[in-house]
């Protein structure tokens, strides 16, 4: 979306980077933010769909379990958020890579203005080489919370940043799956050294193309091939 | 006589149960720039104690952008739109790391609510808003308020959160706004070029004359925002809502405000205006 560059988008649910307590594993953050900061260093632009505002606020509230109701849980997750990004600010310290928030409704398509303004703040935040972190704004969202599922609002970010590719952290088993545009065959690499080579691998037979409009993904999950 | 009335005035301000309270971006920082952690650890500490006293507190937060910039090493604020919509989102986020390890110093939980000005216009929205901010308050929880910049680009422009504050203030129904700004209230004439200016302690209507007065005939009377500020107050006073502008140096100012201490203007809402519109 910025110069002759390749758009990455990457969708992280948050259970991919928690341990069995529900708290942050220090290993696989850190892992993480090694590996996109240095996507973003080998010359692409990195854009991450993060989930995990109700799972962290849960924890910093010591809930006994997640909230059901949706009162609550926009209430938990607006503690949250600020856990969630206070954890990816400290582990992408580490490596001097500066991110920022982007808070989004998913009715945001319905809005051309506020899209353009999305677009040029991604398009800003990239030159400056800062990697722009999105999820839901779901204190005043009037969707329905998904707590499992951020596919759809990776879709949304990978449209208005005409994205090239969608990496999805897999919560499997931990490993990454890189989804080109256009090709609804998943390509699964097993952890940060071959995510990295891989997609060195793939910019390297394709152009970067930030005037497309079309989306070019799968709608779900559900659709992907393996 | 005057005195006296205003004494009285004041005493309301001794059982508010529900207070918005706005910070400007000249309260976070220095004018170099750079954060005033001095002061961010007084607002901290304030409003837990306020919080423990059982007292519902919202923050309307501003000066993201300045954060960004510091965060970034940049010494001058960009000017064009997008670079500050980026860092506000850079910004942002490290405001709020700032504020949650202050917050943690007085054990009080805080939760960031980024809000855009439609919520009073779209229905669905406001109700979601509003609900959102009403449980965090029941559940003992600081709700810190700024615009989502990325995606609104007004306050970024204009109002440094004056009319976001006030646009809060009335979803949530609170009792008082008190806006913590660079002035330290309404003055009837421009202290720095007129020796005759005082401020003026209690505003009970907002006449098109005090309009006047806050545009002002001197031009760097009104940059502190004045206008935004009475435009709020305003709005306040409509929904019933009372209302403070006061200086922001040291937000212990709070304490000394919720005493009935005659300190920056009041905007009181009187009955007529509670029959009115209430």
């Amino acid at each position: 979306m910025s110069g002759r560059k390749h758009t990455i988008i990457i969708r992280i649910e948050i259970s991919t980077l928690t341990g069995r307590d529900g708290k942050i594993n220090r290993r696989k953050m850190d892992r993480l933010a090694m590996v996109l900061t240095n996507l973003h260093n080998s010359g692409k632009n990195v854009l991450i769909v993060s989930s995990g505002a109700i799972v962290l606020g849960s924890d910093k509230l010591k809930l006994q379990q997640l909230p059901e109701n949706p009162v609550d849980m926009q209430a938990v997750a607006a503690v949250g958020q600020a856990e969630l990004m206070r954890w990816y600010q400290n582990f992408f310290d580490d490596y001097n890579q500066i991110v920022a928030q982007v808070l989004l409704t998913s009715d945001i398509i319905s809005y051309p203005e506020r899209v353009e303004n999305t677009r040029n703040t991604f398009k800003t935040l990239l030159n400056m080489n800062i990697i722009p972190i999105i999820n839901e704004n779901d204190a005043v969202s009037t969707a329905d919370i998904e707590i499992d599922d951020n596919y759809p609002l990776a879709l949304i970010v990978a449209k208005i940043a005409r994205a090239d590719f969608i990496i999805i952290k897999m919560e499997l088993n931990g490993k990454y799956m890189i989804l080109p545009r256009n090709c609804n065959k998943g390509i699964v690499v097993d952890g940060e050294m071959e995510l990295q080579e891989k997609t060195d691998a793939l910019c390297m037979l394709t152009i970067p193309d930030s005037q497309r409009e079309k989306e070019g993904f799968p709608h779900s999950i559900g659709e992907i091939m393996f | 006589m005057i005195d006296a009335l205003n004494m009285k005035t004041r005493e309301a301000l001794k059982n508010k149960k529900r207070i918005v309270v706005k910070i400007g971006t000249s309260s976070l920082s220095y004018p170099n720039g750079r954060m005033n952690f001095h002061s961010i650890e007084k607002l901290a500490y304030v409003l837990s104690a306020l919080r423990h006293r059982g007292i519902k507190v919202i923050l309307v937060t501003s000066g993201a952008i300045g954060v960004g910039a510091g965060r970034l090493g940049l010494t001058e604020k960009p000017h064009d739109l997008s670079r500050k919509q980026a860092l506000a989102a850079v910004g942002q986020a490290e405001l709020m790391r700032i504020y949650q390890k202050f917050f943690e110093e007085y054990n009080q939980i805080i939760a960031q609510v980024l809000l855009t000005k439609d919520v009073v216009n779209i229905s669905s929205r406001n109700v979601h808003a509003k609900r959102t901010l009403n449980k965090l308050m029941d559940m003992e929880i600081i709700p810190i308020i700024n615009e989502n910049d990325t995606i609104a680009t007004y306050e970024i422009e204009f109002g440094d959160n004056d009319s976001l504050s006030a646009i809060v203030a009335s979803l949530v129904k609170a009792e008082l706004l008190i806006m913590l700004s660079d002035i330290d209230g309404l003055y009837s004439a421009d202290p720095r070029t007129e020796s005759t200016g005082e401020i003026i302690h209690t505003v009970k209507e907002i006449t098109p004359e005090l309009e006047r007065l806050a545009t002002g005939s001197g031009s760097s009377f009104s940059t502190g925002g004045m206008v935004t500020k009475i435009a709020a107050a305003k709005m306040c006073l409509q929904e019933g809502i009372d209302c403070i502008i006061t200086s922001g140096s040291d937000p212990a100012v709070i304490f000394e405000l919720l005493e009935g201490k005659e300190i920056g203007t009041y905007f009181a809402v009187s009955k007529e205006t509670i029959i009115n519109h209430g």
